[in-house]
């Protein structure tokens, strides 16, 4: 007989999930078949025409520019935080906490002053521009506020911390004496983090990798602020199909196509990290 | 032929000093123990010779050259860890393999050498393996095969068989042993267990709190130990409190005891003896004593007995052969005469 008790300790999660989360989805995904009534609100006559035109090649450029986007905050991002967790992993134990600490302090504070703090150094009078000429940098700077760099700088340094986490865990993990056994073995610092160190700490990559690009690709305040009004990516899209073009359909039926796409990479990323964790620590 | 020179080696971590002042000289093709209790220094000592901790003072010359400055994957040495270290991701072959593609050896020569190495190890079934799928003793095995497999002119053992049980333990001693003969490697083996050292080893050197207290064959170290601490740490050994004046040796209750006493040795002293070295019915011995039995611990091969004296309050013990204790088995209560000889008692200042 199995214990049963921890089934009844889940119900309540359970239950919020499903009333908040399984049952709007389930709505969303119902609505994407319906069609736009003429002045909004919907017209209950089943149709395939949302689903058609998300793969118009507008709408699914908007989809590739986002993922190209959310990729490459992932990966940026991903570089950049590998590089901190490995760093503070190598730091003497107790000082450890402290760091990590450091590193995630610019998450307990508001998304949207965070952001806007951006504006204030990308703007075209901004501090950056300003150090620029400090540092003797004459004639026209390109303008850096509202550009895809603006973008994918404002998401990599939103979801930096986590990568940081998601790596250090894995790192913080490793056996000293495994990396040690490689060098004994007559590899040098630089084969030994690629063939010992970097394979044992996958699962955080993928891990941080996923959450990034998953976060990045529906989020439509970074876009929309350090974007500018232009600049559109999917979540974008999906916000304006709700609260400004009322064709709440359409809306629903890029939704679908978002969630199904996040899902499946966190569904690869679970998969990959089982796989690797195949070699926990010996 | 001296291939490892050790000179007065030392380590500091902070103000602990973890290895203190150690000169030794290591022949090549010699099996080795370095034998001490828990923190005595032995892992750092071996971390040294392989290049992972830095001396504080002194010199490790290898066929004469000295190498303390050289990383350790530039060193013909190679370490086996207390914790194995496998590398979890690559599979026992690959593993294996590892060292060999370091000095990027042609690909057929690497396979053949992991076949040959996987064969001596009786593993050759498991080579596709994850290292989390194997048991204690083949991880161990592997281990030892990923270290041997480079053919270093030294091979550093910290603790093989710790994780072992037994009856394991028992069985890899041997392999090991014979291993290190067939490849004519020069082991050095860091244990705590006295027995295993006995066992494996040509020669043993016995540490405390970072020092060498005693180096020298197992029977020397067996039979004549130098100091209380070295008698005691190896094997079973009874003590004496006794008094000593230059010549003759008194127990605390005026029993005279026949005992060679080192020179200079007066005023408070230790005596031993070994278990082994007792006899019953010792009325013609040189040492000749009335005791009663308190127990009795059967051991297998042979019978503990454990007898009480009026040389000390602790109980002494007793050996005797199954033979002996089948012929007449003393009971407790029984009151019998020890008896040993004046060659067998070993005399320590107190
Ligand atoms: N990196 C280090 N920093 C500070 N002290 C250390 C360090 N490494 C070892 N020590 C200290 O040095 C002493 C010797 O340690 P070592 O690991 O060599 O002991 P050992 O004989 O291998 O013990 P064991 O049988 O438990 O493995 C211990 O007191 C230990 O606390
Ligand atoms: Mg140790």
């Amino acid at each position: 007989m199995r214990d049963r008790r921890p089934l009844y300790l889940m119900t309540p999660a359970l239950g919020w999930l499903t009333a908040f989360m399984v049952v709007p989805c389930l709505l969303i995904l119902g609505l994407a078949f319906f069609r736009r009534g003429l002045y909004g609100g919907i017209e209950y006559t089943l149709t395939w025409e949302n689903i058609r035109l998300v793969f118009d090649p507008l709408y699914a450029g908007i989809f590739l520019k986002s993922a190209w986007i959310a990729g490459l905050s992932a990966l940026i991002a991903v570089v950049l935080g590998y590089a901190a967790a490995y760093a503070i992993a190598a730091m003497p134990r107790r000082h450890q906490p402290l760091l990590l600490f450091f590193a995630v302090l610019p998450f307990w504070s508001n998304y949207l002053v965070r952001t806007y703090a951006w504006i204030v150094l990308l703007n075209r009078e901004g501090l950056i521009v300003h150090l620029a000429r400090l540092l003797g940098f004459e004639g026209e700077l390109p303008s850096m506020l509202y550009t895809e760099t603006a973008v994918v700088v404002g998401l990599v340094y939103n979801y930096l911390p986590f990568v940081i986490l998601a790596c250090y865990a894995p790192l913080s993990r490793l056996n000293p004496e495994v990396s040690e056994a490689s060098r004994d073995l007559g590899a040098g610092g630089w084969t030994t983090f690629r063939r010992v160190v970097l394979p044992m700490t996958v699962p955080g990559i993928a891990t941080g990798f996923t959450f990034v690009f998953v976060l990045s690709i529906g989020n439509f305040v970074t876009p929309a602020l350090l974007g500018g009004g232009q600049f559109q990516m999917i979540g974008n899209l999906v916000y304006a199909q709700f609260l400004t073009a009322n064709d709440w359909p359409f809306g629903a039926a890029l939704s679908i196509f978002l969630i199904a796409i996040m899902m499946g990479l966190l569904t690869l990323q679970t998969f990959a990290s089982e796989k690797a964790s195949g070699g926990r620590n010996a | 032929m001296t291939l490892l020179s050790l000179q007065n080696l030392q380590k500091d971590f902070g103000k602990m000093r973890a290895v203190d002042d150690v000169s030794l000289d290591i022949a090549g093709n010699e099996f080795f123990a370095l034998l001490g209790a828990s923190g005595s220094g032995k892992t750092t000592l071996l971390r040294m010779l392989a290049g992972f901790e830095l001396p504080s003072a002194g010199r490790i010359l290898l066929d004469g050259r000295d190498i303390a400055q050289i990383p350790p994957n530039k060193r013909p040495v190679n370490l086996m860890f207390q914790s194995y270290a496998l590398f979890p991701h690559m599979s026992v072959a690959k593993n294996i393999a590892y060292g060999l593609e370091m000095e990027h050896l042609p690909r057929a020569e690497i396979r053949s050498r992991v076949g040959d190495i996987l064969e001596t190890i009786q593993l050759s079934a498991l080579a596709n393996r994850k290292p989390d799928q194997l048991s204690g003793g083949q991880r161990q095995r592997v281990a030892l095969a990923r270290a041997l497999v480079k053919r270093p002119r030294l091979l550093l053992l910290d603790e093989p068989l710790g994780a072992l049980d037994k009856k394991l333990r028992g069985d890899m001693q041997l392999e090991l042993k014979r291993i290190q003969a067939d490849f004519g490697i020069t082991f050095i083996v860091v244990t705590h267990d006295q027995e295993e050292a006995l066992v494996m080893a040509d020669r043993i050197a016995i540490l405390k709190d970072g020092a060498l207290l005693q180096v020298g064959t197992p029977h020397d170290i067996y039979e004549h130990p130098t100091s209380r601490f070295a008698a005691d740490f190896i094997g079973v050994m009874n003590f004496f409190p006794v008094h000593s004046d230059g010549t003759i040796l008194r127990a605390d209750d005026g029993t005279q005891i026949a005992a060679p006493i080192p020179p200079g040795l007066t005023g408070a002293a230790i005596a031993a003896i070994r278990p082994e070295r007792l006899h019953l019915d010792g009325y013609a011995s040189e040492n000749a004593l009335t005791a009663r039995v308190t127990a009795l611990a059967y051991h297998g091969l042979d019978l503990q007995l454990h007898v009480e004296t009026p040389l000390s309050p602790r109980p002494v013990i007793l050996r005797l052969t199954a033979d002996q204790a089948e012929s007449r088995a003393p009971r407790p209560g029984d009151t019998v005469t020890l008896g040993w000889s004046a060659r067998d008692t070993r005399v320590f200042p107190a």
